[in-house]
């Protein structure tokens, strides 16, 4: 059985992003389009999200005028294209708090959102340190702690402290503590709901940028390297690479980095009529292709 | 463009501008922790105590400046968000009370991003500093491995 449908969602890009910005060490090897997506899980009578996105009222125009973000586009104009509309997401599982991942929850108003615990307390510890240490602060946007202020208020801020089985039947939520980000998580959906799935698929947020995070320069020989920003260990992001890898078999393909440009060499997908990408990774019983 | 009194009111006043900023942060982190539930949640929580310290920093420099005509805009909207935000941290002396702290809070959160769009100089997150800012770069033609360098100096005393 396949139990969700899983897509990736474009909803805005950059075109040309140095590809030592992805993949450590990486320089002056060019540059390479820097899709920004999200990913809808429906299935079992649920819609759900991996990350939201960035909210374009707050960014959008400095992002496309000074660092080249082009195309961004509403999670209703996204979320259209495969006939959801916003309202209908119930659950948002947040893998850590860049803005450009969590910067959109107010689009989102019937949503419950999961978010490590420690992302939030390790953020506001930072924010004690001295000015010298504002780097440990980057990609944060106060609105967006504003925002979740009036989320965890209406009691649709679920903080979770490490990992957490069936969210969702078949979807568990995993720690990667001092990777990416203080908190970070990844999400796997087990298609087949089975304990011990043959149809795993891992989300990895940011703790993968593309496939050579997951498995190097040489098809055989490979190897984990990690991505190119980070406020916890490089060990740490190599080691939750290999849990997540082990998480879905050992098939890197089915770790899916929403950063990726070349999903769709690996699974079918269609450009909208917006210019944004749809990815099709799984679709449930009975559920009519996206792409087709 | 802006003439040059006000590039150097901007130069001058991005540190208080980002100050400010930083204190509604912490404020706001404390409360979603307080509204999640957190133990970590207390009024003595070292956010706190480093938001008040930054707070009477930041106000003296604002009280400081010396805006141009082109700046004036700008300068009503840090002050006003200085008041709201000053009026928030008194409040979390005494009882955790979220409504109390949050509607002033968010007003001056609100008076910061107008401030922000109100002169150039001034950003409502460090993009520079985020995945995104690694694109800036190549964006602006710059080759990435033909950067010069700075010479090497001694940090200031």
């Amino acid at each position: 059985m396949t139990a969700y449908s899983l897509w990736v969602m474009e909803y805005a890009a950059v075109p040309n992003y140095p590809l030592s910005g992805l993949v450590y060490g990486m320089h002056n090897q060019g540059t390479r389009k820097l899709p920004y997506c999200y990913i809808v899980i429906k299935g079992q009578g649920q819609i759900a999200m991996v990350d939201v996105g960035y909210n374009h009222k707050a960014h959008g125009e400095v992002l496309a005028n000074t660092y080249g973000v082009r195309g961004w586009h509403s999670p209703r104009e996204v979320l259209g294209e495969i006939g959801i509309a916003p309202g209908d997401i119930s659950t948002v599982f947040i893998t850590h708090a860049h803005f450009d991942h969590m910067g959109n929850i107010e689009d989102f108003p019937n949503a419950t959102f999961y978010l490590e615990e420690r992302e939030l307390t390790k953020w506001v510890w930072t924010m004690s340190l001295p000015r010298r240490f504002r780097w440990l602060m980057l990609g944060i946007d106060p609105a967006d702690i504003m925002r979740a202020v009036d989320l965890a208020r209406q009691g649709r801020l679920v903080c979770v402290d490490g990992d957490r089985e069936n969210v969702l039947p078949g979807v568990d939520l995993h720690a990667a503590f001092d990777t990416h980000t203080w908190g970070s998580m990844y999400v796997t959906v087990r298609n087949d709901l089975a304990a011990n799935s043959q149809s795993s698929w891992g989300f990895c947020g940011d703790l993968a940028y593309t496939q050579e995070n997951l498995r190097g320069n040489d098809p055989n020989d490979p190897e984990y390297i990690p991505v190119g920003l980070a406020t916890g260990s490089q060990f740490n992001l190599i080691m939750t690479t290999e849990e997540m890898v082990k998480s879905v078999g050992g098939d890197v393909t089915r770790v899916v980095p929403p950063h990726e440009e070349r999903l769709k060499d690996l699974f079918p997908s269609r450009i909208t009529k917006l210019g944004l990408r749809i990815t099709e990774l799984a679709l449930a019983e009975g559920e009519k292709s996206q792409v087709k | 463009m802006v003439d040059d009194a006000t590039a150097t009111y901007i130069v001058e006043n991005q540190r208080c501008f980002e100050d400010f900023q930083q204190v509604a942060s912490q404020l706001a982190g404390l409360l979603v922790l307080a509204a999640a539930g957190s133990k970590e949640a207390t009024p003595d929580h070292p956010a706190l105590l480093s938001a008040r310290e930054l707070f009477r920093e930041a106000d003296q420099s604002l009280r400081s400046a010396r805006p141009t005509q082109r700046a004036r805009k700008h300068h009503e909207h840090v002050a006003k968000a200085a008041a709201m935000i000053g009026a928030a941290l008194q409040q979390t002396e005494g009882a955790f009370d979220l409504d109390r702290i949050l509607t002033p809070l968010r007003a001056g959160y609100t008076e910061l991003e107008r401030a922000a769009d109100a002169l150039p100089g001034f950003e409502k997150v460090s993009y520079e500093r985020a995945c995104c800012g690694q694109s800036r770069t190549r964006e602006f033609g710059a080759d990435e491995g033909v950067r010069p360098t700075r010479p090497l100096r001694r940090p200031a005393q």
